[in-house]
């Protein structure tokens, strides 16, 4: 059960990351980049670390992710096709 | 050529971390150094006693390792000192607006939702804050949960509404106050007849030292969760303001 969880968790957490580096939205970028956030709050939780895990959730999942938000609409939303 | 270079980087990146994955200590494992190490035995024996607080982790993090600490929370000041220093600081005594670019009211359903939730964010983190020396949790985590609530308002209900909850004569002095209560604990420590940052201090009876020593730990966590989140108040304000939309002078 333990192993199982784990591995959901490992495995949402390499394709949220994933998710995160090839998304050409950035609101949705950050979105996901929250979720990987609370996933890792998760996994420090079942590390045994609830302080992490705490100050994961509260700095990871939820200033940072509204900081980004606020960059965002004060900059553009789309990334820019890259020059070849 | 050039995607080439990069992903044969990578590729070598990638398999260097696994191997390095595989020969890390098993987790759990009782002949891990965090483990076997003395120091681990030392705190987890004697922690209780010394620092005076039930949370081993608290205690670890501000008295033992006190001077870590100070320099942390400094850290997060020049954080906020180098947006300042980019974004610049609001004028004082001036309400500034949050020029929402979307255009879009947010609905009286968010508007509910967020105004009847705020109050016990705010009570959590002031738990977590209070709690800290007996629980998981503590200044920096109730400071940015603190943060977090008031950042949720900001969004919802603009920067007009939210300088008003938290005026700037009291943001601006309490955004020093994680390490002006570092140094105040510190220097008190001096008085008491110890070290800098001594929390028994040993001019006083010894069945005094305990309750001297929690108060003064519950001080440095107050001190550290408001510091922290008006930081974070004081980042989100400099970076939503728009410097032309003065509304309203206080």
């Amino acid at each position: 059960m333990g192993t199982t969880l784990n591995l959901i968790f490992i495995v949402l957490m390499v394709a949220t990351a994933l998710l995160a580096v090839f998304a050409r939205d950035l609101l949705a970028a950050v979105i996901i980049f929250s979720v990987y956030s609370l996933i890792m709050a998760l996994m420090w939780q079942r590390l045994q670390a609830p302080d992490l895990a705490l100050t994961e959730a509260a700095v990871g999942a939820g200033v940072t992710t509204v900081l980004f938000v606020v960059a965002i609409f004060k900059t553009r939303r789309r990334e820019e096709e890259e020059e070849e | 050529m050039k995607r080439i270079v990069a992903l044969v980087s990578m590729m070598a990146l990638l398999a260097l971390l696994l191997y390095v994955v595989a020969s890390m200590p098993t987790m759990g494992d009782a002949g891990n150094p965090t483990n076997a190490s003395e120091i681990t035995k030392y705190y987890l024996e004697n922690a209780e006693e010394e620092t005076f607080t039930v949370n081993v982790i608290t205690g670890i993090i501000l008295n033992y390792r006190g001077y870590d600490t100070s320099g942390e929370v400094t850290v997060i000041f020049c954080a906020l000192a180098a947006v300042l220093a980019v974004l610049g600081r609001e004028k004082r005594g001036k309400i500034y607006a949050f020029a929402d670019r979307s255009r879009v009211p947010s609905s009286v359903i968010v508007r509910t939702m967020v105004a009847f939730l705020v109050p016990f964010i705010i009570l959590f983190s002031i738990y977590t804050i209070m709690h800290g020396e007996l629980s998981p949790g503590g200044g920096f985590q109730g400071g940015a949960i603190i943060g977090a609530s008031m950042i949720i308002f900001t969004t919802i209900f603009g920067l007009f509404e939210s300088s008003q909850r938290i005026p700037q004569k009291i943001r601006f002095p309490l955004e020093g106050s994680a390490f002006l209560t570092f140094f105040i604990v510190g220097v008190l420590g001096l008085l008491g007849g110890g070290n800098f940052l001594t929390f028994a201090w040993p001019n006083i009876s010894a069945n005094l030292q305990p309750a001297v020593a929690l108060w003064l730990t519950i001080f440095l966590e107050i001190g550290i969760g408001l510091g922290g989140a008006m930081v974070f108040i004081s980042i989100l304000f400099s970076m939503i303001r728009e410097e032309e939309d003065v509304t309203a002078a206080a």
